[in-house]
């Protein structure tokens, strides 16, 4: 299994020698690199010093006992075991708990989960659909193996005649993408930055039978045409990327979208979800608390809080906290550096695989296994389905399952 | 680093979209730290005509500065057919990140892919590596 | 990518046959699909009016490692081992329907695309459409390559 990104793809096959990968089949470029492992993998530390892990544990259990009001952070590279303990060490501290999905595909999720949005797996686009869009997504770079494995290019049960025939795939984007090159320019909207809310309402216009005008003006008859593909379409899938999440301010258009597209035809939506557990960590706090992100427990209470002033984003903008543990995350690489500069401040734990800027400002860094390799566990694929993680060779390091567990125990 | 040598070079204002590639990513499974990351990730591409604008030649060094702060990334073409003068696209990193704006409206969210820069000429200057970002 | 009649320009076209082909235009032919070197045409080396298509030819016609006998090529370094050539070549599905053809890892030995270490490796190449008798202009693979690292010189 790769974990590469959340496609999770499952046929990969390995040749190893010791406890080295050598040669990788059928993983893309991403895959393969991630599982042959990092050239500096991260050592064990307490304050830049090297440390066992004993000692490292302990220190880490002692910054999160004396905080007022740490943040556990990270989550969409780990199983969903460790992060149902990462959770539950929330609850015991007292914590701001987040992942990713708060700056990322976090609205989208949320609106699937509560029955918002239809959705479908990534098995029923391969079998059924014909009709695809890619709106805000590149899946060639960000999911390599998308429209081989499931999207566009393979035959299913009824798509059997391959993808000229039984397909249409459709593009829309700020930037003729990779992906927008395959799909051929006929089938590729090119919008302006910030133009997708605009479309998405000219389009469902389109669709109700009104000329569909733009303030950019894109032709009406193109925007007439894709209404027409998109209508006609016995199962239609769109693939939601960060583009159209971060350019809609509220997903309110979407829904309307959706909501007339199912007038007339049966239309899905995935979100093309990057880390391969970042669903699976949205599920989990969902299935506990009925939120998906941005939560902080109140220790004694029992209380939540949530809602976008308890997100990673804002609490560091308003340095709401005193001490953080980031667990397979480099948000000092991912979050604005103005937002972010708050946590080289603070004491910070890090759990990872692999150096990166954060570590590298950490009191305390731990070593562990590589998920999907080196450990095993369950994770949640981007559309939702639950798949096992089986690990390929024992390694001397523990998971990070293991390693919260130990930590909790310590507190 | 003095930057007061480059006032005299044209400086002129873009709006900065960011996206995703795979190389660069799977530069950074590899290493953080490492040249590939560095040389993938620290790029800005512009169009044709704001080349010329700041009479730069491409794989010169260009200074980005806004509110947030400033790095020094390499200047490249983007190779689209279509023009897209006042447009330039970095791929998602670090280096982009330090021009992030702050401000989220509270709502949790920055913006991440898109956001102004003001663009000058660095000839001489060497790209901001990843350890002196913070 | 250089045409044929870009290359026969910068020959002698005196069809001396010299090379052992009956006209510098069948040279050229072999040339573009690295059949022949450019230093296959005596007259071409050896004569000083030449010299000038000599230089272009021989900067054009870079050597490329690993042409297949149908002149495919693949770019390794521009492959991003997304499969899309592996699940789209019609070969690839004929030979293996369940695996490679419904968007898994290839299960069969006589497919033409297989990914290996994220960079596809091409065999079996005198099975591609373009080959043999009944050829037919395929592009399934140059198509659906999202970075163009597909080509048939
Ligand atoms: S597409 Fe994603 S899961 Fe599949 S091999 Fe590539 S990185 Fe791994
Ligand atoms: S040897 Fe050169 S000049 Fe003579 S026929 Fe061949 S290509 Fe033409
Ligand atoms: S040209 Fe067609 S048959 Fe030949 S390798 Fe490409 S896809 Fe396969
Ligand atoms: S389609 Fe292109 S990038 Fe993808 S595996 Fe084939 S050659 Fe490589």
């Amino acid at each position: 299994m790769c974990t590469g990104c959340a496609l999770l793809c499952d046929d990969i096959e390995v040749e190893t020698e010791g406890d080295k990968v050598t040669v990788v089949h059928a993983a893309c470029r991403k895959g393969v690199a991630r599982m042959k492992g990092c050239s500096e993998p991260l050592e064990c530390t307490v304050d830049a010093e090297g440390a066992d892990m004993d000692t490292a544990i302990a220190k880490a259990a002692s910054i999160l006992r004396d905080a007022k009001n740490p943040l556990i952070f990270g989550h969409g590279n780990s199983s969903s075991e460790a992060q149902k303990i990462s959770i539950g060490l929330a609850r015991k501290t007292g914590a701001y708990i987040d992942d990713t999905s708060s700056f990322c595909q976090g609205p989208i999720v949320e609106a699937i989960l509560q029955e918002r949005l239809r959705t479908c797996t990534l098995d029923d686009v391969r079998h059924k659909a014909d009709v695809i869009v890619f709106w805000g997504a590149d899946p060639s770079n960000s999911h390599p193996r998308h429209l081989s494995r499931y999207s566009y290019f393979p035959r299913g049960k009824e798509r059997q005649r391959g993808w000229e025939e039984d397909r249409k795939a459709i593009t829309i984007d700020i930037r003729k993408s990779e992906t927008a090159i395959i799909c051929k320019d006929e089938r590729f909207y090119q919008l302006p930055a910030g133009g997708d809310a605009e479309f998405m309402a000219a389009l469902t216009n389109a669709l109700s039978g009104k000329v569909p005008k733009t303030s950019f003006d894109l032709d009406s008859k193109r925007i007439l045409g894709l209404s027409n593909i998109m209508k006609k379409a016995k199962f239609g899938a769109i693939f939601v990327g960060l583009g159209l999440v971060y350019s809609l301010e509220e997903l309110d258009p979407l829904f309307a979208l959706m909501d007339k597209l199912n007038e007339f035809s049966d239309f899905h939506l995935i979100p093309m979800v990057g880390q391969y557990n970042m669903r699976g960590f949205n599920h989990n706090l969902f299935a506990e608390t009925g939120y998906i992100n941005r939560l902080k427990f109140d220790g004694d209470s029992k209380e939540l809080a949530h809602g976008p002033e308890n997100s990673v984003v804002e609490v560091l903008r308003n340095k709401n906290i005193d001490a953080a543990l980031i667990i397979g995350s480099d948000p000092l690489s991912s979050l604005p550096l103005s937002i972010a500069r708050h946590l080289a401040d603070i004491p910070l734990i890090t759990i990872d695989p692999c150096n990166n800027l954060t570590t590298s400002r950490s009191a305390v860094t731990i070593p562990c296994a590589l998920g999907g390799v080196e450990s095993g566990g369950t994770a949640i694929r981007m559309d939702g389905v639950e798949v096992e993680l089986k690990k390929i060779f024992d390694s001397d390091r523990l998971s990070d399952q293991e390693i919260l567990k130990r930590i909790t125990e310590a507190i | 680093m003095g930057f007061g040598q480059f006032l005299a070079a044209p400086e002129i204002k873009l709006k900065v979209v960011t996206y995703r590639d795979v190389f660069q990513n799977t530069a950074q499974e590899s290493s953080r730290f490492g040249e590939d990351y560095e040389t993938l990730s620290a790029v800005i591409r512009l169009d044709l005509k704001d080349i010329s604008k700041l009479s730069i030649k491409e794989g010169e060094t260009v200074i980005l500065r806004n509110g947030s702060g400033k790095v020094v990334v390499q200047a490249q073409k983007s190779g689209y057919e279509q023009a897209h003068p006042g447009i330039a696209y970095m791929v998602n990193s670090p280096w982009s990140n330090v021009l992030v704006p702050e401000d989220t409206g509270g709502t949790g969210v920055p913006k991440f892919k898109d956001f102004e820069v003001t663009v000058q000429s660095a000839r001489g200057a060497s790209v901001t590596g990843i350890k002196e970002i913070f | 990518m250089a045409s044929v009649m870009e290359i026969y320009q910068l020959l002698p076209k005196t069809n001396c046959k010299e090379c052992g082909k009956s006209t510098c235009m069948a040279f050229a032919v072999d040339l573009l699909a690295r059949k022949v070197t450019v230093d296959d045409c005596p007259p071409l080396v050896n004569e000083a009016k030449y010299k000038s298509g000599y230089e272009k030819l021989s900067s054009m016609i870079t050597p490329v490692d690993g042409v297949t006998d149908t002149g495919l090529i693949v770019h390794d370094e521009k492959c991003i081992g997304c499969g899309n050539c592996v699940v789209a070549c019609p070969v690839n599905v004929a030979n293996d329907p369940l695996g490679a053809g419904s968007g898994k890892a290839p299960t069969s030995d006589k497919v033409i695309f297989k990914v290996e270490d994220g960079v596809v490796k091409a065999r079996n190449v005198q099975e591609c459409r373009r080959f043999g008798e009944n050829r037919i202009l395929c592009v399934a693979c140059i198509d659906t390559c999202p970075t163009k690292a597909i080509e048939f010189v």
